[in-house]
């Protein structure tokens, strides 16, 4: 008897419909087999779903079962064609009908039970765009894909318990999606801004580049606080809004990053990957593509400590995804786009040893290797960063000692207040545009929403020719000008504004 | 890359040089005296016996600090200014930064190569060589060719840079500094010594201090290193702080900025004003032209106010 139990397949952020035809036949020596170019995960399968219906106390027929993964010319991956293999299956033994407009998914586990399996958002995307009225995927995932509405998602537990509703014995009901504890939280950030001592101009920057989504380059000596800095930003940005959410969501959903029970992402993510990645690793890649960790930190941070010690090659390939805010990863099988709006937060030592204008240690570079040191770092790379700050060694015993300084300090609460008035004016600005901060402003939109009067003008040319800035950090200049506008919730940008901005252009 | 440097070498050579034996009368005089005088000297640029007249060797640290090249590019413009021929190596640091300041006033100045004329080192001053030679200012050397610079060619090379001159000022010096060798050698021929005390603490300060142990004249104004010279003397008029119509937070900056250089941070807590307002402050300060900033750090431009 032939069986067709609908499935799909997702291929990046996309996904295509699979129809997963099962056929016992009445017929023919006892053989499980499996067609349509399966992997070896959809191979094994077989043993999977053979074991589990075993131990479901379900005999499992010793007759030719062939299953066929259509259109046959797409490769198959994944563990999650066994929910539909053994629905298929149970159909044509026990004589069911499986429901019409359902789409089956998950991984089975030995004793029958169903695991928590990747993607499940994706797919429920998929169901609601072709019309597909119920989904049945594994509990774990059920509130990952009842954040899609219009559709029924039912949670199932194991083989029996999907058993028992086909064949009308229980009622189960879809779920309807709803917050956990974990994701109303705010993170746990390591570092509140109020613990930070001195760098005033540093946590200045870092607040700019919050409000504005700008990159920023810190350059210091060891020990001087780049890495709290950065980590501490991640306690200034605002929680996600609705449409960053699922395009968060989406991803993480792709890359099996959503840990069982989980659901839709509401806090930005924090990426900080050694300098010994690969460039598949940062950009993404892979034979089937998979997100690298630039679009893992889509609408967060990518954190790059030591960014000089980064092989040159897998900094060049950041360039463009920085200046589009996608990648375009193109394999021989097929070719996906993963979104990847960051903000780039990188850190480096101003010389090889480090110590270079530091108040106490000698610096013992020579200044060739100074220049070698910098020069790994691409003056094209450069110019796609914001902001650039300097953030000097700190003599802390000094700086605690002075009570005054120690109770004005503000904390990443009082910050994140102002960050996030000013992305709200953000978002009113580019209702209409698809932007959402102002680092990802193009040209038109800067001189559509930046218009300068005569004296900001001059005072950038004149900055301009003093400081040597090339046309590009010219263009920067006028968005953090924008952005340090926004802060202080006024609509023109002044020249305190531009002034203040020049303060963080690149330093040669 | 072969091509370019192959360009470079022929726009070098196509340039005016040639060589001035010890017979020649546009030798220069003084560098006659001194004992182990070069028998000849190759040149780039134009030879003009004026710009002999009246030299002053200046030399210094290739590791100078933020002071270093502020005093020598206040000092050296001053004097250049006066019409004094600035003498050094060409070495990065204090010689590149003499070279530069004499340029940028419209003074005369020579660089004393310690390789073959028709190289340039360090390779990665190769704009500020092109800059002398265009100024009319002289390169020379007394090796020929693309002779490669030794251990040995640099003492060798400070004795035409202290040979020529009638005085040496030595700006920074570390206590085994190649620039005491210079000043030795400019006692030895009797020409007058002069150096800029730094800290006591500083590295960059430990040669300076034996120079003045052994009776070197300290240097307070450029007005020490002019008075030895038959030149008209400068004065050189400063703007006051209030002319410069600056507001009070202004005003409170560069006083703290006067006693001691800072970063932004800690001017900011100095003058008990947010670090944004301070920052908006020190760009239109620097853009001025009142301040400079280098290494991290913000200074009164002593040339201006």
């Amino acid at each position: 008897m032939l069986v067709k139990v609908l499935s799909a397949s997702n291929s990046g952020l996309e996904a295509i419909g699979i129809d997963v035809e099962v056929n016992v036949a009445n017929r023919g020596l006892p053989a499980f087999e499996i067609v349509g170019l399966p992997s070896k995960a959809v191979d094994e399968s077989k043993e999977r779903v053979r074991t589990a219906v075993i131990n479901s106390n379900i005999e499992f027929p010793s007759r030719r079962i062939v299953v066929n993964l259509a259109p046959g010319d797409v490769p198959k991956e994944g563990s999650f064609y066994d929910l539909p293999i053994a629905a298929g299956i149970l159909a044509s033994i026990i004589q069911f009908k499986i429901p019409k407009d359902s789409l089956f998914f998950g991984e089975l586990s030995l004793d029958g039970t169903l695991r928590h399996t990747k993607g499940a958002l994706l797919l429920a995307l998929f169901a609601k765009e072709k019309g597909i009225k119920n989904i049945f995927v594994p509990k774990s995932c059920a509130n990952e894909a009842a954040v899609v509405k219009g559709i029924g998602v039912y949670p199932i537990e194991n083989l029996n318990h999907l058993l028992a509703y086909l064949l009308d014995e229980i009622v189960i009901q879809p779920v309807k999606f709803k917050e956990t504890n974990e994701e109303k939280s705010v993170i746990k950030v390591e570092f509140d801004m109020a613990e930070i001592l001195g760098q005033e101009q540093a946590k200045r920057a870092m607040e700019i580049s919050a409000a504005g989504g700008h990159n920023i380059f810190m350059s210091g000596s060891p020990g001087s606080g780049k890495t709290m800095l950065a980590r501490a930003v991640q306690g200034i940005l605002p929680a996600l809004m609705g449409g960053e959410r699922l395009e968060v969501t989406k991803i993480y959903s792709a890359a099996g990053r959503i840990p069982p029970e989980g659901s839709i992402i509401k806090t930005r993510s924090f990426r900080s990957p050694h300098h010994t990645i690969s460039q598949v690793g940062l950009i993404g890649g892979g034979t089937r593509p998979q997100p690298g960790e630039i679009s893992l930190a889509h609408r967060g941070i990518l954190f790059l400590d030591e960014f000089n010690e980064f092989p040159r090659s897998v900094l060049e390939a950041l360039r463009q995804p920085i200046e589009d805010g996608y990648v375009s990863i193109s394999r021989s099988r097929e070719r996906v786009r993963y979104p990847c709006k960051f903000m780039l937060i990188a850190s480096a030592n101003p010389c090889p040893c480090g110590y270079l204008h530091h108040h106490k240690k000698p610096c013992v570079c020579t200044q060739r290797e100074i220049e070698k040191y910098r020069k790994r770092v691409s003056g094209p790379m450069l110019d796609r960063i914001d902001l650039h700050v300097d953030v000097p060694a700190v003599n802390v015993k000094e700086l605690s000692e002075d009570e005054q300084l120690n109770i004005n300090l503000e904390t990443s609460e009082q910050i994140q207040r102002r960050v996030i008035s000013a992305r709200k004016i953000q978002q009113a600005r580019f209702k209409e545009d698809s932007v959402y901060t102002n680092a990802e402003m193009k040209n038109a939109h800067i001189k559509k929403y930046c218009k300068l009067s005569k004296e900001v003008k001059q005072l950038l040319c004149q900055a301009g020719i003093a400081f040597q800035l090339s046309a590009r950090s010219y263009f920067k200049m006028i968005k953090v000008a924008r952005t340090i506008a926004d802060l202080e919730n006024l609509s023109g940008i002044s020249m305190a504004h531009m002034a203040e901005a020049l303060q963080y252009r690149p330093k040669v | 890359m072969w091509f370019r440097i192959c360009l470079n070498r022929l726009k070098i050579s196509k340039m005016k040089h040639g060589v001035v034996t010890i017979e020649n009368s546009k030798y220069p005089k003084l560098l006659k005296e001194i004992p182990s005088y070069p028998k000849r000297i190759y040149y780039k640029g134009s030879w003009d016996t004026s710009i002999f007249e009246n030299c002053l060797a200046v030399v210094g640290s290739r590791k100078m600090t933020t002071y270093g090249k502020q005093i020598t590019t206040k000092l050296v413009s001053e004097i250049s200014n006066a019409g004094i021929t600035i003498v050094s190596g060409f070495m990065y640091g204090i010689d590149a930064t003499a070279h530069k300041a004499a340029l940028n006033v419209g003074g005369k100045t020579i660089a004393v190569m310690p390789c073959g004329i028709d190289m340039v080192h360090p390779q990665h001053q190769k704009s500020l060589y092109n800059e002398i030679l265009e100024n009319k200012g002289l390169v020379i050397s007394e090796f020929e060719g693309s002779f490669p610079p030794a251990v040995w060619t640099y003492p060798k090379r400070n004795r035409i840079v202290a040979g020529l001159s009638k005085a040496t000022m030595v700006v920074e010096a570390g206590e085994k500094s190649g620039s005491l060798i210079t000043a030795g050698l400019a006692k030895n021929y009797k020409r007058r010594l002069f150096v800029v005390p730094g800290p006591l603490t500083g590295l960059n300060s430990q040669g300076i201090l034996q120079l003045i142990k052994n009776g070197a004249d300290i240097v307070t104004s450029s007005k020490d290193v002019l008075a030895s010279y038959d030149t008209i003397q400068f004065e050189f008029p400063k703007v006051s702080s209030r002319l410069l119509r600056l507001n009070s937070v202004e005003q409170a900056v560069l006083e703290e900025l006067q006693h001691e250089p800072m970063g932004i941070d800690e001017i900011s807590r100095f003058v008990k004003t947010s670090v944004a307002k301070v920052g908006t402050i020190l760009s239109f300060m620097r853009l001025k032209g009142i301040l400079l900033e280098e290494k991290g750090k913000y200074y009164v431009n002593s040339t201006r106010v």
